[in-house]
């Protein structure tokens, strides 16, 4: 499954999930590695790491009592359970880190708006289990929170679609080009970084599309089957929106009050400026998308390339100050009207 | 080749685990062969300390028992460190799953896991695989900013800081010294709120805009934390969620969809422009900007003159 994060080998996780290990194995004579590696949410490899750690573990190297854990490539076996007494070989309890890891993402979940209520009341009685378990440990979580933003309704009829495996018509806001399109389009997953979006088929454009659910505008479930191709699952963990090499480069500056572009966009560059600025390259497929980031940055920053997008830029506001010559204020008259 | 120090850890957990009395620092150095290879005392000294750190870290409750003879000893007590009992059914296991894999950040991420490790370890039934069980649902806590995870550790052990840090529009950094809080994650951007000592009030922080490193800076608040922190609402106040008027603008038939999803009053024109009621709070502003030449601010004049104030800016160039 795609989206675990790739992690480094950390010897605090690992010991952790050592300690974890021999209590479970202690139960499991003969337990299989990929039953264990899937119990244990690790890989194959992983595991196979830890039991060749294992043999070089006990409670004293000089007493000779190592454990004697070893594996036929399929099982494994621990032939000196004893090694470990059983006082010894308890569940441990939660550190304050895994408690508030734990507690904070159960939390963040039960709070997303449209999720099955039967999956939210599962997870608010699991809280309130681990709460007691952790017990003090457990008071640092409230620390940290996360809120995910969600359309309730929108999400549970993608979430119903994806599971009847339904296809979906959806009338879509597009704020790179301010227009509100029909689609369809096959579900495939629901990923929620912040805002909450839907990964589908896009039946229009015959692509793999992400649509945030606070941009559709209506949702149908459809009668026809959904039907993606196969297509391979990408890391989310990163931008959602990632640009390709072959994007024309579009170069933004902006002055101390427009940073937050470079918190905002993708980008390949944000070179400090002197003024407090910054000199920002980005790609996009699509760079008279960008027109509206022109026009919002005003005084604070201004499009050095492509020039044909500055003019563009240039020329909306002009025709958008011309406008307001012949559209006075409410409740004034036609005449003498400059502000 | 050395020894990994998971294995070191690892030899070090089982032998305060397995012991009834308290172990000295000599025992435990002639029990476990890293030590054994430490070399002199000082490198042992040194691992020794921070092994038992780690270990702390991971939720073992160590004990430092002093003997008759002045010795210092240590072990890991059954009753302190054992998990109470706790019973999750299979459903409860599999949201527990879910909500396992959704941290972004490594140090929460594996905390996560060695939670869920643990739980396996006492009984969580694996028969519904958490796994795989919600495939079609992945939210994700992302944590880009470097300040994530000393401010986590600061506001866990309530820890004042000091950084640098860059406000909206200011062109250089200034250094805060704040007692930190609580960390807020919000539309996917994270947020610190604690007590701003040079200001001597409650402020809250953007983590994108701290630059540099987070330094801990003494110990113990001086300012009482509140039993409510909300970061929340000050950021969707930024945001200009919080709107305190109404607009009256015009916008062309068929554009704008964002504006008419949060318009109270529509009407249409009939001349290929459409009026809309809409709530009016900071930031309307430099939103309205970037439909250009399909919107047209009719009130209140104030932002009718931001706007095209704005524009202005714009068509210069």
């Amino acid at each position: 499954m795609a989206g675990k994060p790739v992690r480094q080998v950390n010897a605090i996780d690992q010991t952790r999930r050592m300690l974890s290990l021999v209590t479970y194995l202690r139960e499991r004579p003969g337990a299989r590695i990929a039953d264990v590696a899937r119990a244990f949410g690790i890989t194959e490899d992983e595991l196979v790491a830890d039991l060749d750690l294992l043999p070089m573990c006990g409670t004293s190297f000089r007493g000779g009592d190592l454990l004697d854990i070893d594996t036929d490539g399929e099982r494994i076996w621990w032939h000196n359970p004893a090694a470990l007494g059983e006082e010894a070989a308890e569940p441990l309890r939660l550190a304050a880190d895994e408690a508030t890891a734990l507690l904070v993402a159960a939390r963040a979940v039960a709070t997303l708006p449209g999720l099955r209520e039967g999956d939210r009341q599962a997870l608010l009685r699991a809280t309130a289990k681990v709460e007691t378990a952790a017990g003090e440990t457990a008071g640092a979580s409230s620390r940290l929170s996360v809120t995910f933003e969600s359309e309730g309704g929108v999400f549970a009829d993608v979430d119903r679609a994806i599971s009847e495996r339904r296809r979906l018509w959806i009338r879509y806001y597009s704020p790179a080009r301010d227009e509100v399109t029909e689609r369809e389009i096959d579900p495939i997953r629901l990923v929620s970084v912040g805002h909450t979006y839907v990964e589908a088929w896009c039946r229009r454009s015959e692509a793999r599309r992400t649509f945030r659910l606070d941009r559709v505008a209506e949702i149908r479930i459809l009668d026809e089957p959904s039907a993606p191709p196969e297509i391979e699952l990408r890391d989310l963990s990163e931008a959602l929106v990632q640009p390709a090499a072959e994007d024309p480069e579009v170069v933004v500056e902006v002055g101390p009050g427009g940073r937050w572009v470079a918190e905002y966009y993708p980008h390949d560059s944000a070179d400090e400026l002197p003024d407090g600025g910054l000199r920002i390259t980005l790609r996009t497929p699509d760079p008279a998308s960008l027109r509206r980031l022109a026009l919002r940055l005003g005084r604070d920053g201004r499009i050095v390339s492509p020039p044909e997008l500055a003019d563009s830029a240039r020329r909306a506001a002009a025709e958008a100050l011309a406008a307001y010559e012949t559209q006075p204020p409410a409740g004034a008259g036609q005449a003498g009207q400059c502000p | 080749m050395a020894i990994a120090k998971a294995e070191r850890l690892m030899n070090l957990a089982l032998c305060l685990l397995g012991t009834r009395r308290p172990l000295s620092k000599r025992e435990l150095r002639e029990s476990i062969e890293a030590y054994l290879e430490a070399g002199s005392d000082d490198s042992f000294n040194r691992m020794f300390e921070r092994d038992k750190d780690d270990l702390r870290e991971l939720g073992l409750v160590i004990a430092t028992v002093e003997n008759l003879d002045g010795e210092v000893g240590y072990l890991a007590r059954r009753d302190s460190n054992r998990l109470p009992p706790i019973t999750l059914d299979a459903e409860e296991a599999a949201a527990l799953g879910l909500a396992a894999k959704v941290w972004q950040q490594a140090r929460l991420a594996g905390a996560a896991s060695g939670a869920l490790q643990k739980l396996r370890a006492a009984g969580l039934p694996e028969d519904v695989d958490p796994y795989e069980a919600h495939g079609a649902l992945e939210p994700r806590i992302p944590v880009h900013e470097a300040a994530f995870e000393p401010l986590m550790l600061a506001c866990r052990d309530r820890r004042p800081v000091l950084f640098d840090y860059r406000k909206a529009s200011a062109v250089h950094p200034e250094p805060r010294h704040v007692e930190p809080w609580a960390l807020e994650c919000w539309r996917g951007h994270w947020y610190l709120a604690g007590f701003d000592r040079d200001r001597g009030a409650e402020r809250v922080f953007r983590l994108s805009r701290i630059t540099g490193r987070v330094r801990a800076r003494g110990t113990g608040f001086t300012a009482p934390v509140p039993d409510v922190v909300t970061v929340r609402e000050t950021v969707a106040s930024w945001a200009g969620e919080i709107a305190d008027g109404t607009a009256l603008i015009r916008l062309r038939s068929g554009a704008g969809y964002p504006l008419r999803a949060k318009a109270t009053g529509v009407r249409e024109l009939g001349d290929g422009w459409d009026e809309l009621e809409i709530p009016y709070g900071h930031g309307l502003d430099a939103w309205l900007v970037e439909f250009g030449p399909d919107v047209v601010v009719l009130e209140p004049a104030e932002l009718r003159a931001d706007v095209m104030d704005r524009l202005r800016a714009v068509a210069k160039g």
